[in-house]
């Protein structure tokens, strides 16, 4: 079957409903239908172009999300939420689906800090996106997600405990963004809004793509990027039944290839095609923000899992300067019963007894704004390898961030709080915190989680130290885009949602110029 | 309070890992990757009983009717036992909380792998083959896992998790992360902790 994927002719489709294989000429196609990717597609749609997105995971709707853990996590996440560094250390948790990460994450929308992009501008040559330079595309996509100020009365008392914290010690914080419209404030954000609150790709940006003529297809996993080493010329492909097994092969034949599977699908997909890679930059330069978390035991109920996850921050220990040794952002982190016990130490009835005053739990989590560089490989088996192994530099961020939730917590008036470790390491008092010998705090000693990987094809104009240019554009293979968080150079230190979207619309001009031909 | 310092090694790792010429697809071709190397040293763990392991996959036996997606017999008695250990109910004040075994666990975890890709399959069955075969000895205990009293599996269990190797503590943080997801998915779990549970399809009187 061949068919072509004219503007005028949106939908939504599904891989397992594929027939047969499949062979599609447009004049660009989008790999992940994420922040970058939706963004890519509508752009692409909205100037006239025909337009496909191929996404190897399920479409999906609010009507799909129950809340419960032991479901949405194999329907919503990479690896059924079992995607880990290749050493095991670090969790990695990574939508997969119609939407990607952007269904599952907590809404925060912090742009790009400044010094962040000054950074990028001074040391890793990126050009035209200075703070002024990406202003209008923040100012488009804030206004299209309707982000807004998660205030005061629709704080939770988890979130409330890190402002108390912050307030009793005199440390830097203050409420975070949001892009959420008739929040129910039920908590489950992170298995999916069952409400449809959630201003996301997959409520906005991606019907108004499939309005402008753009198709999604579902459950169709890209295998292999097609190029002749000067040009992009389409993506090969495979659709699943929506179990997993392999139902037809799907090629798209396009000008234009926009990568936008995040920092980990991208990468891995690169690497697989065989591109050239001149710098051996291709892969390299992964960035995580790694974070561990500390709960705190108070004298009433908290009850963390009620109400919206994350609307509070702590930024004492965050500094975007270069060289910087306070590169720690605090948030709360509540998990549901599942993620919870996985993360309290120990088993057996001591554990469940544990578990029993879990309504009584305050959480912190601490993220290291990272220096450490990981990398991406391309498995043999299909999944990628994520290789990280953390600097002793930003080990040691980690230890003070962990000390920094603990001194939150105590302060916030919690009986005692407990890092998870084995053996667990729990204070009562500042004084038994500050005796507390952190050299224990490492990968593997006490439970790590990622949820923001980022670089790995960065951007940059000079081709020996970057992938892909300024304009997103390879800087060998014509046609071939990157549209997600592989652009950029070094962490951004703060969550990057919504620089992923924002880039993807400032770069988006220079994606339907090649596509135009 | 102290904390890890170390800034010269931490710099030599990641000026390492950045170096190399490992170019496009081939990357992965010329380099025994770590997550083969970290195989290897288990399955050397694990098969330090080699032919012991061979030997005894032999002589498991399912419960009656029960059939298997994933697992084979062997796994899923040792999945069994061990969910019987990591979930044990704290019953001190509640003689009612489920076991393990109440909410099948371990054939949730069955289910749970049948949708894995292989490789994660292979990588559970070489753990539960040293917890089965290889920890007891560590701990000191000349019978099999599945074969020993509880208070000894709990010994077991617990050299595994404290484990100077960070691969054993990986594998075991695992084992518990599919127990925990087969005992506290349940509804009949969420009261024990305090939880109500999803709104969505909430019953009118409340999950039980």
């Amino acid at each position: 079957m061949s068919a072509d994927g004219g503007a005028g002719a949106g939908a939504f489709l599904r891989g397992r409903d594929v027939t047969g294989d499949l062979t599609l000429d447009v004049d660009a196609v989008v790999v992940g239908t994420g922040a970058g990717g939706s963004v890519a597609l509508r752009e692409l749609a909205r100037a006239g172009l025909s337009a496909v997105a191929l996404e190897e995971g399920a479409w999906s709707t609010s009507r799909d999300f129950d809340q419960r853990e032991d479901h949405m996590l194999p329907l919503l996440f990479q690896e059924a939420g079992g995607r880990a560094t290749e050493d095991m250390a670090i969790r990695v948790l990574q939508g997969r689906g119609v939407g990607g990460s952007t269904v599952h994450n907590t809404n925060l929308c912090k742009r790009t800090p400044a010094a962040i992009l000054d950074l990028w501008a001074r040391r890793h040559a990126v050009s035209g996106a200075s703070a002024a330079d990406l202003a209008p595309a923040f100012d488009a996509i804030e206004r299209d997600l309707s982000v807004s100020e998660i205030t005061a009365p629709m704080r939770n008392a988890n979130n409330e405990l890190l402002r108390k914290g912050c307030e009793a010690l005199g440390w830097r914080g203050g409420p975070l963004r949001h892009n959420r419209v008739g929040c129910q404030q039920s908590g489950f954000c992170e298995l999916g809004c069952a409400y449809d609150a959630k201003q996301n790709a997959l409520k906005v940006m991606l019907p108004q793509a499939v309005a402008a003529g753009a198709r999604v297809y579902s459950d169709v996993e890209a295998v292999r990027v097609l190029h002749d080493g000067a040009r992009a010329t389409g993506v090969e492909a495979i659709a699943h039944d929506g179990a997993g097994a392999p139902r037809a092969r799907v090629t798209v034949r396009a000008r234009v290839v926009v990568l936008a599977a995040s920092a980990v699908g991208s990468a891995a997909l690169a690497r697989r095609s065989g591109l050239p890679d001149p710098s051996g930059q291709l892969g390299r330069g992964l960035r995580l923000h790694p974070g561990g978390v500390v709960a705190g035991r108070f004298a009433r109920a908290i009850e963390g899992w009620h109400g919206i996850p994350q609307s509070y921050e702590c930024t004492e220990h965050l500094s975007f300067d270069e060289g910087s040794d306070r590169r720690v952002w605090i948030v709360p982190a509540f998990a549901h019963p599942i993620g919870a016990a996985a993360e309290l130490p120990g088993f057996g009835a001591a554990h469940m007894a544990a578990m029993r005053t879990y309504p009584n739990l305050g959480v912190l989590t601490a993220m290291v704004h990272d220096e450490t560089s990981g990398e991406v490989l391309a498995g043999d088996d299909g999944r990628p390898v994520l290789r990280y192994a953390m600097t002793d530099a930003d080990r040691a961020q980690l230890a003070r961030g962990l000390a920094a939730c603990a001194r939150l917590l105590l302060a916030a008036g919690a009986e005692h709080v407990t890092i998870p470790a084995i053996p667990p390491r729990r204070v009562s008092s500042v004084a038994e915190l500050e005796a507390l010998d952190l050299s224990f705090v490492r990968p593997h000693a006490v439970p790590l989680t990622a949820v923001h990987p980022m670089g790995t094809m960065r951007m940059g104009d000079d081709p020996k130290t970057s992938v892909v240019s300024s304009t997103g554009e390879h800087h060998q293979v014509k046609g071939l885009f990157v549209s997600d968080g592989s652009l950029f150079p070094t962490s951004l230190g703060a969550p990057p949602q919504i620089s992923i979207y924002a880039f993807a619309l400032h770069l988006a001009p220079h994606v339907v110029a090649r596509a135009r031909g | 309070m102290r904390e890890a310092s170390g800034k010269a090694a931490g710099a030599g790792a990641s000026a390492s890992a950045s170096a190399g010429a490992g170019a496009g697809a081939g990357a992965t071709a010329g380099r025994i990757s770590r997550r083969r190397l970290l195989g290897g040293v288990a399955a050397a763990l694990v098969l330090g009983g080699a032919g012991i392991a061979l030997v005894r996959t032999r002589g498991y036996a399912l419960p009656e009717g029960r059939t298997l997606a994933a697992l084979t017999a062997w796994q899923f008695i040792v999945v069994q036992h061990a969910a019987r250990r990591i979930a044990a109910p704290d019953r001190a004040d509640d003689a009612s909380i489920p076991s393990a075994d109440d909410l099948d666990v371990a054939g949730f975890v069955d289910g749970w792998m049948a949708r894995m890709p292989a490789a994660v399959r292979r990588d559970l069955g070489r753990f539960l083959g040293y917890v089965e075969h290889v920890a007891p000895l560590g701990a000191g205990h000349a019978s099999r896992f599945s074969r020993l009293p509880a208070a000894a599996q709990d010994e077991v269990l617990a050299s595994v998790e404290a484990s100077s190797s960070d691969l054993l503590r990986a594998g075991f943080d695992g084992l518990k992360s599919l127990v925990f997801m087969g005992y506290y998915r349940d509804p009949r779990t969420w009261g024990i902790l305090g939880y109500d549970g999803p709104l969505v399809n909430r019953p009118r009187g409340g999950w039980r």
